[in-house]
């Protein structure tokens, strides 16, 4: 495989990504496990622009990161009290972890690697073509109309639930 | 036509008494529901008669089936002959008669209307046994008439004396009953039916022909004297006599019904109908126990002076001269003269009930008679001499003719009438054939029996005509004994004095016209009576029998005998001939002797009855005490059942007690002990130990639930890898 | 680039998200592992959309948006339940808040 400026860009996402991850699991400070989140987060939406889904990439970035992040460090502002809140670890469920989890990984290489039919399978040669009017075409079509309700009311539920479950509780 | 005057006389006391019944259910009663009961029983006696014109021309056993119920075998039907009828007017009539008397005499009673409902009640089911075709029929008319008379003896059940009355004349009857059923039971298993006469060749009476052997004589023997036994309680034949007197507590009208019409009636008729299963013996024992009731209760009459005790007693008597004439096959005499009796007694009832009403003026009210009764205990349930009511006591009385001269008059009549005196009234003609019978009976087949029994039956006529002309003198002659009682005593009113007079008139049979078709009764055949070896005549029974009728007006027996077309009559003529005309004349004599005798003690004054009393003491005393029966049942029968009943109680307490007691020990000690330690050992001990085994290892695999979701986390994890490991791998 | 390289990327988050699950003491850091989890889940999805449908086919990037959404909708009610732990019990670390501990 030749080094292209492309690839070398792809390998750059990738080791952010991977980089950002592991550090979101091994900081103990919980603000910067949160802003490598961040990071993680961008890594992941530079690889959807590789797989050449822009809207989607967008949507990652204004979601995750305009959003979810937000609501993360609103947690642990209204939880710690303290931003310097240290991530307690043990020895002992850190060794059992670490030994699930490579496990874990290893078995998916396995299956990745040993799964011929993912195999060879290139991307090269294929046009880029904007997916955002496609995708609000499936959407606000038959395909994806009733998914794209039933969300939308899976949000409101969520929303009074949230709403409900974290407001003091009135007191008669 | 039959069927339908059976049927209007059956229901309409019957529903007379339901219409009662239902009224007083609802609480709707009124006084003048005595018109419906009065009512109802004329209704009865108009048919009863049209009856009489429906049966006459043919005097031979009816038997109508009512009710066809299928295969059941008891199928209600009616048996009628002439003496069916004739029972039937002679109940209809004297019970309209105490009917309409009643109408008077409990007037104001508290309890009027439901008098009446009893009234109607009684009439109804003496009417039943009398119509009935088969013995259960009998039976079931036969335990409500004894029902009905129990309630109305007890009509003041406010007294005791009432009370134990009626309660001793129901357990009473019941001793005969017992022996009536096993009678019926034994007749049952052997015929398979208890039907008198179908028609057919399976009623008990065709049935009854075809025994013949010694063993079967026994057995039939048997069986009548036990049915007898049955009209010994209802009709008062020593033994069982005791409560008829008692049950004088009753209201008078009720005396009189029971008396004349319908309950001890009743098993005169049940013997009647019985007839034909008399053998030899058994009628040899109805004979005798009629006999000795007869000259018993006439010598306790004698020392009465309860005016309504002493003609309860010579109901008895009377009523044993019926069972005599029946016991000696005089089947017609002993049915005549119990039709005569009905009259004369009920007369002699309602009579002695007038006379007592009218010293009830004193009083002014019923009412007060039973109230005033609660202060002297009646503590045996038998008379003593202090607890004569005062009204019923003849020592109080005397001179009554000239204040109530009707009641004199129509009571007179009756007297002469049971005494015997003769030609002009029906108590001597009955009286006589009874007499006749049994002496014709002797003389037939020379027996000893027969001989005795007729010397008894004549001087219990005698005693007869003694008491009752006793009753009347000191009654309504003399002077009055209790001044300021006399003054009291009046004329009853119309509806009391009407019933008399018509009674009055049906005790001379001269105006009676009831009964002028002679022949009308034709007894039935009796095929188990035999003459003993050494009889010297042996008549032909039929021609015996049948030659003796109610047509008594101006027909004399050989009159009568002429009637016979057959050869055999000019034989039984001179048989019987003889002994009827000895028969009379000795009852004119015995009765004349006895009416002299009482005028002489109890008018003239010419001997004392104290002296006399005095000087027979031990007599006196017998009958005074009235042969101890009471005595005997209290002191013997009641103090064995109290001794057997408390036998039987230690034998319950101790024996059945213990061996409950027992069993109830050993099941709790042994067998509650061992299921009790199983129990607690095997089937606790195996609960406890599942649950301690769950206990402990809930308490171990508790601690696989830590709470902590990241071990789950662990667990779930480790899991899914381990899962896609081994299939990996395998 | 093939689909392996993404799928490798993917696994590896996939992994280190577990392991933040699995490990981490706070509430929070473990919602952070979930949401690595999401992403993997995502880029899995947008992957094989990419190599294995037809170009035109672009299905696998719908599921990632709905499962943006639900990310989302999850972030939301999973901070509501631990800031209600955290009034109630004072602290929000899942091995202090075991009342369903047997």
């Amino acid at each position: 495989m030749e080094i292209t400026l492309k690839t070398l860009i792809f390998y750059g996402f990738a080791l952010m990504t991977i980089g950002s991850a592991l550090a979101v699991v091994t900081v103990r400070n919980i603000v910067h496990a949160a802003f490598a989140l961040m990071v993680t987060l961008f890594g992941v939406a530079g690889l959807y622009v590789f797989l050449q889904a822009d809207f989607l990439a967008a949507t990652q970035v204004i979601v995750y990161v305009g959003g979810i992040l937000v609501l993360i460090l609103f947690g642990v502002m209204m939880t710690s009290g303290r931003l310097q809140m240290r991530i307690h670890i043990e020895r002992g469920q850190l060794l059992l972890g670490g030994g699930i989890t490579i496990a874990l990984l290893m078995l998916l290489l396995t299956v990745i690697a040993n799964t011929p039919r993912w195999k060879n399978l290139s991307d090269d040669g294929t046009e880029f073509a904007p997916t955002t009017s496609r995708i609000g075409e499936l959407i606000l079509n038959e395909h994806f109309l009733l998914p794209f309700e039933i969300a939308s009311v899976l949000l409101l539920v969520a929303l009074i639930g949230a709403a409900l479950i974290s407001r003091k509780e009135v007191r008669d | 036509m039959v069927v339908l005057l059976i049927s209007i006389i059956l229901l309409a006391p019957l529903t007379a008494f339901a219409i009662h019944a239902l009224l007083g259910l609802a609480k709707q009663g009124f006084p003048r529901q005595d018109i419906l009961s009065t009512f109802a029983m004329l209704v009865a006696f108009i048919c009863s008669i049209l009856l009489f014109w429906q049966i006459a021309p043919d005097p031979k056993p009816h038997t109508i089936d009512w009710i066809s119920l299928g295969s059941i075998t008891f199928s209600m039907g009616f048996y009628l002959d002439s003496v069916t009828v004739i029972m039937l007017i002679v109940v209809t009539l004297v019970s309209s008669l105490v009917h309409i008397f009643s109408i008077g005499y409990m007037h104001g009673d508290p309890r009027y209307p439901r008098f009446f409902a009893f009234l109607s009640l009684f009439s109804f089911s003496m009417l039943f046994l009398v119509v009935s075709d088969n013995l259960l029929g009998i039976y079931i008319g036969w335990e409500l008439v004894g029902l009905c008379s129990y309630l109305l003896i007890g009509f003041w059940f406010e007294k005791d004396s009432a009370a134990d009355a009626c309660k001793k004349a129901f357990l009473t009857t019941r001793v005969g009953d017992v022996g009536m059923f096993v009678g019926m039971m034994m007749l049952f298993t052997r015929f398979k039916t208890l039907s008198l006469y179908d028609g057919a060749d399976a009623g008990i009476f065709t049935l009854v022909e075809g025994l013949s052997g010694t063993g079967d004589m026994i057995w039939l023997s048997i069986a009548g004297v036990l049915i007898f036994c049955g009209a010994v309680g209802k009709s008062a034949q020593v033994p069982l006599h005791t409560w008829l007197p008692d049950a004088m507590e009753g209201p008078t009208p009720v005396s009189a019904l029971i008396h004349a019409a319908t309950m001890v009636a009743a098993g005169v008729y049940l013997t009647a109908r019985m007839f034909p299963i008399l053998t030899t013996s058994s009628s040899l024992v109805i004979a005798y126990v009629g006999g000795i009731t007869a000259i018993v209760a006439a010598t306790i009459a004698i020392v009465r002076f309860d005016i309504k005790r002493v003609l309860a007693y010579s109901t008895v008597s009377q009523l044993g001269f019926m069972m005599l004439a029946i016991g000696v096959g005089s089947y017609v005499a002993g049915l005549f003269h119990l039709t005569t009796h009905a009259f004369f007694k009920a007369l002699l009832f309602l009579g002695s009930g007038s006379v007592i009403h009218a010293f009830h003026a004193m009083h002014s009210h019923h009412d007060e008679e039973h109230s005033d009764d609660g202060e002297h205990d009646h503590g045996l349930i038998h008379e003593h001499g202090s607890e004569i009511p005062p009204d019923q006591d003849m020592r109080n009385m005397g001179g009554l003719r000239r204040k109530m001269p009707l009641t004199f008059i129509t009571m007179l009549i009756a007297t002469l009438s049971i005494s015997g005196v003769p030609f002009i009234f029906s108590g001597f003609w009955s009286k006589d054939k009874i007499l006749g019978g049994v002496l014709e009976r002797a003389m037939e087949w020379n027996s000893i029996h027969h001989y005795i029994l007729f010397v008894v039956a004549l001087i219990a006529a005698g005693i007869t005509a003694f008491y009752m002309f006793r009753l009347i003198f000191m009654t309504f002659f003399g002077v009055p004994q209790n001044q300021e009682m006399h003054e009291m005593a009046h004329e009853s009113p119309w509806v009391m004095t009407v019933p008399l007079l018509v009674l009055a008139f049906l005790s001379i049979p001269v105006v009676n016209p009831l009964w002028f078709n002679k022949d009308y009764v034709k007894p039935p055949e009796q095929h188990h009576i035999h003459a003993p070896e050494h009889a010297q005549v042996l008549p032909d029974s039929k021609t015996r029998n049948s030659d003796f009728s109610f047509a008594f007006l101006g027909v004399s027996d050989a009159h009568a005998a002429e009637g016979e077309e057959d050869g055999h009559a000019a034989d039984a003529h001179h048989a019987h001939s003889p002994a009827h005309s000895i028969a009379m004349i000795l009852s004119i004599i015995v009765a004349g002797v006895g009416i002299l005798l009482s005028w002489l003690f109890y008018h003239k004054r010419r001997f004392s009855a104290e002296a006399v009393s005095t000087a027979f003491r031990p007599v006196y005393n017998l009958f005074w005490n009235k042969y101890y029966f009471d005595e005997f049942y209290d002191g013997v029968l009641v103090a064995l059942t109290v001794w057997k009943s408390r036998l039987f109680a230690q034998f319950d307490g101790s024996i059945v007690d213990g061996i409950v007691n027992g069993v109830g020990t050993v099941t709790r000690d042994v067998f509650a002990a061992f299921t009790g330690f199983f129990d607690n050992s095997v089937v606790d001990g195996l609960v406890n130990r599942i649950a301690e085994i769950t206990w402990a290892a809930g308490g171990r695999i508790r601690r696989l639930q830590t709470g902590a979701i990241q071990t789950y986390l662990f667990v779930v994890v480790g899991g899914i890898v381990l899962i896609i490991l081994i299939f990996r791998v395998l | 680039m093939t689909l392996q390289h993404y799928l490798v990327i993917s696994a590896i988050l996939f992994s280190l998200g577990i392991f933040a699950v699995l490990t981490r003491r706070n509430a929070i850091s473990i919602l952070m592992g979930i949401e690595l989890i999401l992403n993997s889940c995502n880029l899995n999805f947008v992957a094989f959309s990419r190599f294995v449908t037809p170009p035109e086919n672009i299905d696998g990037q719908i599921i990632a948006i709905f499962g943006i959404v639900l990310a989302a909708a999850e972030a939301a009610v999973f901070l509501a339940i631990i800031l209600a732990i955290y009034r109630e019990f004072g602290s929000i670390r899942p091995d202090e808040v075991d009342t369903l501990k047997g």
